[in-house]
């Protein structure tokens, strides 16, 4: 069932589109994220549903009921703030009762659900203390009851865990999931983790400049990312300019690109018909790279190439290789099992062959922007394509 | 607590520790123990002095007499006691009522407008007090400007006797003490934390509801702070009422004033009087520290 439904909404600061015609929908239940770098909209976007920002265009619907107008007071819907937003001159009993008060039920009511509330979130025990004397955590924690007390349709989380330490962070990830399954109601969750969305979600709306770039199960956006932002964004991943050269019935032939006259050639199965001669990016995910000073055996669907070590990163759960091909810089995940081609370690400078099966590289439909190949970021940063309409709609403000 | 710790178990280190930084601090407090021995506790106690004595017609007998007290607990300065706390409650409310919104518009402005805001505020110190106040006078008198203009506007027909009431006394009192109740209200309200109002409102709470259950209560120690600033100097008003007020009642201030200044003076009564307002004046400050504290105290012991 449909809880939340967004259609062609934008939204303008003084003539900056930080919103751009965006449509959506999350059904009854799930957890759904908002996933971007800072300035993409993601908030914005939590703030519209929430009723604290208006629309520029487009309306929101909630069930059935249209909320665009509606001020935040009167909207089933509840937020948890970034920095929790708790009322510092109210204890904690009194900050989850707050919604009730406003209501005005009974006492003996409110009494009773707050204690059930702080019970859920694992707080009885601290209901008269301020909150300038609890931890973190447990400020997170009030947060959740008090934004759950008034039972909402809807749970809106700004940012909930940035706030707290990595392990504290893990551990709330896990309680929040907990709390939904136990509440059964909708959550949307704006973040710029990456990790945090893909491990609490069950679908991803990737954002980048007012846009959602691309929307679905984690899984599927980092397998199979739509555009080179999504690649780019979620986790880690090699993305080599490429030329089709031919085109079989389940695979394509490759011309990668290494430099202004290197280039290697790899085979690679497709999503979509590209045409020969069609300039595209392929996405390589570092992890399904592997790295051997010895040429593999088998050749049979697998591309391989050659490189130098540039770097070695040790990261503990595995090493990370820096191989230049050409002037582009692979990198390569490798766990620490010695039981396979190699016993002893490699070392920089160190020729190596980076293999993989044709089946993990992932084309993407864009020509590879200049500079990303070395790392730079800033490519992302391009003006928003706005369509007419809200070209209009903007100067006319 | 760690205080009390060490005055049971002083070790060697700590006690010299202790009694060096004793020394700094009294070197420290030494030039305001000063200032305020010289300029404040020993002339009170002059005053003290002045009104166990009786009086004479131009200075003193120097003879032991309670009379003065007599006098003022006969309930002889009833009703100017009552004129100038009243005068004073209303001031502080006005003020109040008035500076909030003021203050609230100023933190809540954008930086380059604060400032300016701020220093709109402040402006009116750099013109002479006194001056200001005979502005007013000539503003508000019977063929003064205000009048001029009204009747000029056809929107009235005879001139507003407002020169001379205690209208008067409170429209200058306001005015001159606005900005001490503004200037800590925004001092308070620009660190609160907006998205509170954002969390009150996402709770269910009309703007309404959010104002008085979060912005007000967080603000309480610039209206208590403001208050205190427009309220006690107000208590002692002389000036305004003198220069703007009505002369058949008389405020504290002006009575103390002309048993100084008309013969046959009243010294002792004078400083009497003096006495009892600055009693009432730290009484009113104590209840106001003592329920601060008695919070803070409930606080920490709810916290355990």
């Amino acid at each position: 069932m449909e809880d939340i439904r967004i259609e062609n909404i934008s939204k303008s600061f003084d003539g900056f589109l930080a919103v751009n015609e965006v449509t959506l929908s999350i059904q009854q239940g799930e957890l759904f994220s908002f996933l971007g770098p800072s300035g993409c909209g993601k908030t914005t976007l939590l703030r519209m549903i929430a009723g604290f920002e208006t629309p520029l265009t487009g309306r929101i619907l909630l069930g059935n009921q249209d909320i665009t107008q509606l001020p935040p007071y009167k909207r089933q819907v509840n937020t948890i703030f970034q920095n929790y937003s708790l009322f510092p001159h109210m204890t904690v009993y009194e900050n989850v009762a707050f919604a009730l008060r406003i209501k005005k039920l009974p006492s003996s009511e409110i009494d009773s659900r707050v204690r059930e509330m702080l019970q859920l979130v694992k707080m009885e025990d601290q209901a008269a203390k301020y909150p300038n004397t609890i931890s973190g955590g447990q400020k997170q924690r009030v947060a959740i009851a008090r934004a759950l007390i008034n039972k909402p349709k809807v749970l809106l989380l700004d940012e909930p865990l940035a706030a707290l330490d990595l392990k504290l962070r893990q551990h709330m990830l896990i309680e929040l999931m907990n709390i939904h399954d136990a509440v059964g109601i909708t959550f949307i969750y704006v973040t710029h983790d990456q990790s945090e969305a893909m491990s609490i979600s069950d679908r991803i709306a990737v954002m980048n400049h007012g846009n959602i770039i691309q929307s679905g199960p984690p899984d599927d956006i980092y397998e199979r990312p739509a555009s080179i932002f999504s690649a780019y964004f979620i986790g880690e991943t090699n993305l080599i300019p490429a030329e089709v050269t031919a085109i079989e019935d389940d695979y394509v032939d490759l011309k990668c690109f290494a430099g202004a006259d290197e280039s290697f050639e790899i085979d690679s199965t497709f999503h979509f018909r590209p045409e020969v001669g069609q300039k595209l990016t392929v996405s390589l995910r570092p992890e399904k790279i592997a790295i051997s000073r010895t040429k593999p055996r088998i050749l049979d669907d697998i591309n391989f190439v050659r490189g130098v070590i540039e770097d070695i990163l040790y990261l503990g759960t595995h090493t990370q290789y820096i191989v230049k091909v050409g002037n582009l810089k692979f990198r390569v995940f490798s766990q620490h099992k010695r039981v396979y081609f190699d016993d002893k370690a490699l070392d920089w400078e160190e020729p190596v062959w980076l293999f993989w099966h044709d089946s993990d590289t992932w084309l993407i439909d864009e020509v590879t922007p200049a500079g990303l190949d070395v790392g730079e970021v800033n490519v992302f940063e391009r003006p928003i394509q706005m369509s007419r309409g809200i070209k209009r709609i903007i100067r006319s403000e | 607590m760690s205080h009390q710790h060490r005055h049971n178990q002083p070790s060697l280190l700590e006690t010299k520790d202790l009694s060096k930084r004793n020394l700094q601090s009294w070197l420290l407090s030494a030039p305001s123990l000063i200032w305020l021995t010289a300029f404040f506790s020993i002339p009170y106690l002059i005053i003290l002095i002045y009104s166990l004595l009786t009086p004479d017609i131009y200075e003193v007998k120097f003879l032991f007499s309670l009379n003065a007290y007599r006098d003022i607990f006969s309930g002889l300065y009833f009703k100017p006691f009552y004129l100038s706390m009243r005068l004073a409650m209303i001031t502080t409310m006005l003020c109040l009522l008035l500076g909030y919104p003021v203050a609230y518009l100023i933190a809540r402005s954008s930086e380059k407008w604060k400032n300016i805001l701020l220093i709109l505020i402040i402006i009116p110190f750099w013109t002479n007090f006194i001056i200001r106040i005979f502005s007013w006078r000539i503003f508000l008198s019977t063929h003064g400007v205000m009048n001029e203009v009204l009747m000029a506007l056809n929107l009235i027909s005879s001139p507003i006797e407002i020169i001379r009431t205690d209208l008067a006394v409170i429209i200058v009192m306001v005015y001159v003490y606005l900005p001490y109740m503004i200037l800590p209200l925004y001092s308070v309200i620009e660190k609160l934390d907006f998205t509170l109002l954002d969390a009150a409102t996402d709770l269910g709470a009309s703007n309404r509801q959010a104002f008085f259950k979060v912005t007000l209560p967080l603000s309480r120690e610039g209206i208590f702070a403001g208050s205190i600033l427009v309220f006690i100097p107000a208590l002692g008003a002389y000036l305004i009422p003198q220069l703007v007020g009505n002369q058949n009642a008389l405020y504290i201030g002006q009575i103390i004033t002309y048993r100084i200044k008309n013969i046959p003076r009243n010294w002792p009564v004078a400083s009497a009087l003096s006495l009892v307002m600055l009693i009432i004046i730290a009484m009113i400050l104590l209840t106001g520290y003592y329920i601060y504290q008695k919070r803070r105290i409930r606080k920490l012991h709810e916290n355990r």
